[in-house]
């Protein structure tokens, strides 16, 4: 298949940097797919979003080795805003995300400016701020609301364009619990329904392996697992040893399997955790 | 302070007004202030100003914009009228120094211009969306969008560095640095509060301009803004208040 985003050999070594935050990354996702992303800090994981949307190497600087191509655009030879076109990001750092003061001025601004037809951007509007159950918040100024809050209109500023890959770098760390599991379900409806890429760079295990179909592992600026969730999971001593949080369940799935006790895979949700202590039981 | 800057809603006639015709009444009541020779407008303006801010609903930041800029200009007020020598002495004091009949008035003119100078602006602030006034700016005007963007991003940033200086010396607070002590200990300490606070602003902003960047600013053009702003009756009337506030300030 056709792959939307393409990346051969990508090192970049940011300018006066000692080591390289990309090192060598060759990864291939197809339109739709929705990829989760994980490792311990300083891994790259950021790194690799900016080079989605080409903030790497035109805005933050250095030495950009390889070539990566997002829907067809070289990103070392398209600009910013062509890239924007294609790729939505939601970063890390909400708080200098904004760049209105109302939160309905915030999810107009990048439809406005992406020349959305006049009579189409009020339903985008409302669909956005619905989706994430904001509607009450939209004639709120922006500096009167929660971090969870603020990472939502953020998140609907993102979402009402539509774009066709999404790139969230820890965009869901101050929301609560339910929240999250809500942008979880509300992106893979929006793959289901647009064939939207999902790439998301998430702390919170659990969430990713139940949502997404793969997951990337970094470490030093390398991808060093690549597979499909389960798989990736059926290897946690390999997950603690890089640093990342493996849910206990897995572990225990692990150890089960060791005995010869349990023979499935790795449970990904609680139906699956039951099946595989019963499993063990009998 | 925090907050006095920040837009509010509501829905009075002059929320629902013309972004521009908003900005011209303040304009005019400030530099009103500042053309008028007699104290009288002065003080007419300022409390034009004052019960405005109370009808409009922004008591709080009449207020509290009141005790900002009033105890500086109390400040100031003090700090001049020993000095002005014209007039006629009313109360002499030692060192030649002394309060003047003519004194007064010039202080008294310089503190009503510098509130009547800052309140319009910061109701005006209060009853428009950042994001019209940049709107109308650019697309009637034309204004080129950068340099209206440039404007409203160093006025959303102040609250933003009012909550960061707050967060540094709490920091710094907790990590032991005393700010009680003498003058020329709190200048020693200035560094230290400043230099964090300088990085993590500018490092805010450029954040906050590659946010913009990738939301499409550069694409941005003069009629990209999604709002309409036509002009409607009560701008009419606003205008000609407008003009009677000029017109009073230039015949006194
Ligand atoms: N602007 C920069 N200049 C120099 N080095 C940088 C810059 N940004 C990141 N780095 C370095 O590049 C490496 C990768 O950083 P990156 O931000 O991509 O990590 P990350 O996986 O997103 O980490 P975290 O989980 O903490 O967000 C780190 O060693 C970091 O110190
Ligand atoms: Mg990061």
């Amino acid at each position: 298949m056709d792959s939307l985003i393409l990346l051969e050999g990508v090192s970049f070594r940011y300018e006066g940097a000692g080591s390289r935050a990309l090192d060598d990354v060759r990864l291939s996702i197809a339109p739709g797919e929705f990829v989760g992303v994980i490792g311990p800090a300083g891994a790259g994981k950021t790194t690799l979003a900016h080079t989605l949307s080409g903030v790497v190497p035109h805005v933050r600087r250095g030495d950009f080795y390889g070539s990566a191509r997002v829907a067809g655009l070289d990103t070392v030879t398209a600009s910013v805003v062509e890239l924007s076109k294609t790729v939505g990001c939601v970063f890390q750092d909400v708080e200098s995300q904004f760049v209105t003061t109302m939160v309905e001025d915030e999810v107009l601004f990048a439809l406005e400016n992406f020349d959305v037809p006049r009579d189409e951007i009020p339903a985008r509007v409302d669909r956005a701020l619905a989706d994430l159950n904001i509607t009450d918040l939209r004639s709120r100024g922006i500096s009167t609301l929660s971090g969870g809050q603020k990472q939502k209109v953020a998140l609907a500023a993102a979402l009402a364009l539509a774009p066709s890959a999404l790139v969230l770098d820890e965009a869901t760390g101050e929301l609560d619990p339910a929240s999250s599991v809500q942008v979880f379900g509300l992106l893979s409806q929006l793959r289901r329904e647009r064939g939207t890429t999902i790439i998301v760079i998430e702390q919170k295990i659990m969430l990713l392996c139940a949502y997404a179909d793969r997951l990337l592992v970094m470490d030093q600026g390398r991808v060093v697992i690549d597979g499909p969730v389960r798989r990736t999971l059926e290897q946690p001593d390999r997950l603690l040893s890089l640093g990342v949080n493996c849910p206990r369940v897995t572990t225990l799935a692990a150890r089960l399997r060791e005995k010869e006790l349990y023979h499935g895979p790795p449970p990904i949700n609680l139906d699956e955790a039951e099946t595989m202590v019963r499993e063990a039981m009998a | 302070m925090q907050g006095v800057l920040e837009y509010q809603g509501g829905g009075t006639v002059l929320h629902r007004a013309h972004p521009l015709v908003k900005l011209a009444l303040a304009a005019v009541v400030c530099v009103g202030g500042f053309v008028t020779r007699s104290l009288l407008v002065n003080l007419a303006l300022l409390a034009l100003s004052i019960c405005g801010g109370f009808a409009l609903g922004l008591g709080g930041k009449v207020k509290s914009s009141l005790k900002g800029a009033g105890s500086l200009c109390l400040f100031l007020f003090v700090v001049q009228l020993p000095f002005v020598r014209a007039g006629r002495t009313l109360v002499p004091l030692p060192f030649g120094l002394g309060i003047t009949d003519e004194g007064l008035r010039f202080c008294a003119r310089f503190a009503a211009r510098l509130l009547g100078a800052t309140l319009p602006l910061v109701l005006m602030l209060g009853v428009t969306r950042l994001s019209d006034l940049t709107n109308t700016l650019v697309a009637q005007l034309g204004i080129p969008y950068r340099y209206a963007f440039v404007v409203t991003t160093a006025i959303r940033f102040i609250p933003v560095l009012f909550v960061e200086m707050r967060d540094v010396i709490e920091a710094q607070t907790a990590r032991g640095v005393e700010l009680d002590g003498s003058f020329t200990r709190k200048i020693k300490l200035i560094p230290p509060l400043c230099v964090p606070l300088l990085v993590s602003c500018a490092q805010r902003m450029e954040n906050n301009a590659l946010a913009a960047e990738l939301r499409g600013f550069y694409l941005r053009k003069r009629g990209s803004g999604y709002r309409r702003y036509p002009l409607t009756g009560s701008d009419a009337l606003l205008l000609a208040v407008c003009g009677l506030v000029a017109a009073a300030a230039i015949i006194t």
